[in-house]
């Protein structure tokens, strides 16, 4: 018997563990398995492989039952997933149901959930941009959250180590607030938007607007072609996982990749409990989990454990992670954990028309969605009464139009001749939000799950600046179209909550001061260093770039970290 | 829906639609399962009618061919709320006995040009209940028609891999 047990702890031992299969784990996948390490990636969903477990990928509109929308029955039982753009009769399968997995809102957040192998990586919306020097300055130089422990010239190679491999599509802009990287060609803006790209460039100085960086493959590199992914082909129907591997999942790229080295054992169905810690020795010893299928606890052990099961998850892992040591979760004496939470704020649109360029249109389908105007706000000094900035992004396009007004072959005719419209030109807002106190997450004392896992509380709010913030979003770009020729300006506020964004971030930050922050500057928890946080939990501020490509970048440099400190003997 | 359980429904709607008739009408009840909405044959009927008119057979397909009465039972069965279930019932009655007094006939009986010229009127005839249920049959029946198999094939092709991009495309 003895031997058994011994025998079941050797394979349950690997020498690093990874929490989450989503964009940052896959990554750390990739990395530890590159280097030789025996790695055992835990996601708590079911499994989903590339292409095969696509069921919707190659269906016509006329092939799903109800044209791609959602039952009255689905949107009553699933408010929170509803709310999302991207949940549709061709996607919903990939996101999680409100009622299978319910926390508890303190104040409204939506908390939207991919639970499967590959987790929101297949669903992202696949917008990539660098951090900038300004960014990890912000909070010094303003007097928020804490002092980010790393600056650009720290994770600019990693971001460069990252683009490559994912492909990145852009160009050379050369905005300092937005680095350029190592890019894939752009996909070109279209008339209107390449004409108010000129009217900005002309009028303002520091004001951009550029073709949209995204993970798409728009000239594959061998590297791409090794991975199994050929050129994107402009279907824009990525979060049903896509065939050809035209944008970057972990599904599509860094799993199979680390499946290929023969290092990786990959276990879906694994809810994490909590992260074990041995106080004789300061380290984390391993996981414990909860098997979904079996309702099985087991425990894994590795001399280094990296949790990337999403920001919340993370906060939530750590919290519950309690041992004598630390009564209020891993590396909690601060009493920090699961404070600082934010988010993008979202909540702005503004609309309206071009009557210029009409000898033009738009053929095909545009997979990075048209241009991105990077923050110009408060970037060499502060400008306005808020701090920070927002990000916008913009489009162009023009709708073919059906006149739906008759009956009969009237109405058939009206349908079947569209006449095009003028431009149509959009933008939505993507601003920064200062991480506060009160924004927070914590454990209910009673409730808990159907794998006995305390249920999340979420209480996380807008405040007085982001409606600062939106104001001045409507202003600048109000009178950017107006020195465009843009007509018919409507802005539009868009009372979603917070969440929706998909943006959360925080609660275990980055800082210099174990005093103030929960990880140091290469991601480990300050009191267990063998623990590593490199998902959106570890941010200390927010900026307004798209953050999953700096969790790829932060998870690169943070695994380099581990590997070598390994081979020192140091974890 | 997989493909297969796509086409079995298919063959399903076809086949129920070209036997029952042949039948000796025993069910009286529609020829697709609805979970909430409660349809006898007779209002599948003039439902196949009202879309047919909307969209009628010329030298391409038109709303009967293309069942579209039976997608548009789909629709409100499954995606509406049980307040426009009701409404829409309601309105299907409401509808009959309209056209039957403009019409001095039971809708089917009456000519195409008669049909259409009265659904013309339907949208200013004052009934609030029926405005509301031919504006939602009208909405499901142009969506039902536009995302076809046989327009997104023969007439608005809609292209599943573009595989090009060009914002500067001549019109």
């Amino acid at each position: 018997m003895a031997n058994i047990a011994v025998d079941s702890v050797k394979d349950r031992t690997f020498d690093a563990i990874v929490i989450g299969s989503g964009a940052s784990g896959g990554w750390a996948a990739k990395e530890f398995t590159e280097k030789g390490l025996k790695t055992l990636v835990l996601e708590r969903g079911r499994d989903v492989v590339h292409v095969k477990d696509y069921p919707t990928t190659n269906l016509y509109p006329y092939e799903l039952e109800h044209r791609g929308e959602m039952t009255f029955q689905d949107r009553q039982l699933n408010p929170i997933a509803n709310r999302c753009y991207a949940y549709r009769e061709d996607s919903a399968h990939f996101f999680v149901k409100d009622e299978e997995h319910p926390y508890i809102q303190d104040k409204e957040f939506d908390w939207l959930r991919g639970y499967q192998v590959g987790g929101k990586s297949l669903l992202w919306a696949r917008q990539t941009q660098r951090w900038s020097a300004y960014d990890f300055e912000g909070p010094a130089r303003d007097g928020f959250a804490v002092d980010w422990p790393i600056r650009y010239n720290d994770i600019a190679p990693w971001y460069s180590y990252v683009e490559r491999f994912v492909g990145i599509s852009g160009n050379r802009d050369g905005v300092a607030t937005l680095p350029d990287g190592e890019f894939l060609p752009a996909y070109p803006l279209n008339a209107a938007e390449d004409h108010f790209r000129k009217a900005v460039d002309n009028h303002y100085k520091g004001r951009h607007v550029i073709s949209a960086r995204c993970a798409h493959l728009s000239q594959p590199q061998p590297i791409h072609i090794q991975q199994g992914r050929v050129q994107c082909q402009n279907r824009t129907l990525c979060q049903r996982g896509c065939p050809f591997g035209g944008y970057f999942s972990s599904n599509s790229s860094t799993l199979p990749w680390a499946q290929k080295t023969g290092n990786l054992t990959l276990r879906p169905f694994s809810v994490v409990h909590s992260i074990l810690y041995d106080k004789d020795t300061g380290k984390a010893t391993g996981v414990k989990i909860v098997d979904t299928n079996s309702k099985e606890e087991l425990e894994f052990y590795a001399k280094v454990i990296f949790v990337n099961a999403s920001t919340l998850n993370t906060n939530l892992i750590l919290l519950n992670s309690t041992s004598e040591r630390f009564p209020n979760g891993l590396g909690n004496d601060n009493g920090l954990l699961g404070k600082y939470v934010a988010f993008h704020n979202y909540t702005a649109r503004i609309s309206a028309e071009y009557d210029g360029l009409l000898q033009y249109k738009t053929d095909g389908r545009n997979p990075a969605g048209g241009g991105y105007i990077p923050n110009f706000r408060n970037v060499d000094r502060q400008e306005t009464d808020f701090l920070r900035g927002w990000a916008a992004a913009f489009g162009a396009s023009r709708q073919e139009m059906r006149d739906t007004n008759g009956v009969g072959t009237g109405l058939k005719e009206g349908l079947l001749t569209p006449t095009l419209s003028n431009w149509r030109v959009h933008s939505h807002m993507m601003a920064e939000t200062i991480p506060k106190e009160s924004n927070q997450v914590w454990l209910d004392s009673d409730k808990k799950d159907a794998w006995g896992v305390p249920m999340l509380h979420i209480s996380v709010a807008y405040d007085d600046s982001d409606w600062q913030r939106r104001q001045d979003y409507y202003d600048r770009m109000t009178e950017m179209y107006e020195t465009a020729g843009f007509t018919n300006i409507q802005t539009m506020d868009d009372n979603r909550r917070p969440g929706n964004d998909i943006h959360e971030m925080g609660g275990v930050r980055m800082g210099h001061d174990p005093k103030t922050s929960l990880v140091n500057k290469w991601h480990q928890l300050h009191l267990c260093k063998n623990v590593y946080v490199t998902d959106g939990a570890c941010m200390t501020s927010t900026a307004t770039q798209n953050p999953t490509l700096t969790y790829m970048a932060f998870t690169a440099r943070a695994v380099d970290h581990a590997v070598n400190e390994l081979k020192k003997g140091d974890l | 829906m997989n493909r297969r359980s796509a086409v079995r429904t298919l063959l399903y709607i076809a086949g129920g639609t070209l036997v029952l008739p042949a039948c000796f009408h025993e069910s009286r009840k529609a020829t697709i399962a609805l979970a909430n909405l409660s349809v006898t044959e007779a209002d599948e009927a003039l439902l196949e009618e009202l879309v047919e008119t909307l969209v009628p057979a010329t030298d391409t397909a038109g709303g009967k061919e293309l069942l579209l009465h039976l997608f548009v039972l789909k629709m409100i069965d499954d995606c509406h709320s049980p307040e426009d279930q009701q409404a829409f019932t309601k309105g299907l009655a409401t509808f009959s006995s309209w056209s039957q007094k403009e019409l001095g006939r039971s809708f089917a009986e009456a000519g195409i040009d008669e049909r259409t010229a009265l659904l013309g009127k339907a949208p200013d005839s004052g009934d609030s209940n029926l405005v509301q249920f031919y504006g939602l049959v009208k909405r499901r029946t142009i969506q039902g028609y536009m995302n076809s198999q046989y327009v997104m094939t023969n007439l608005v092709k809609y292209e599943l891999v573009p595989g090009r991009y060009n914002g500067y495309f001549p019109v």
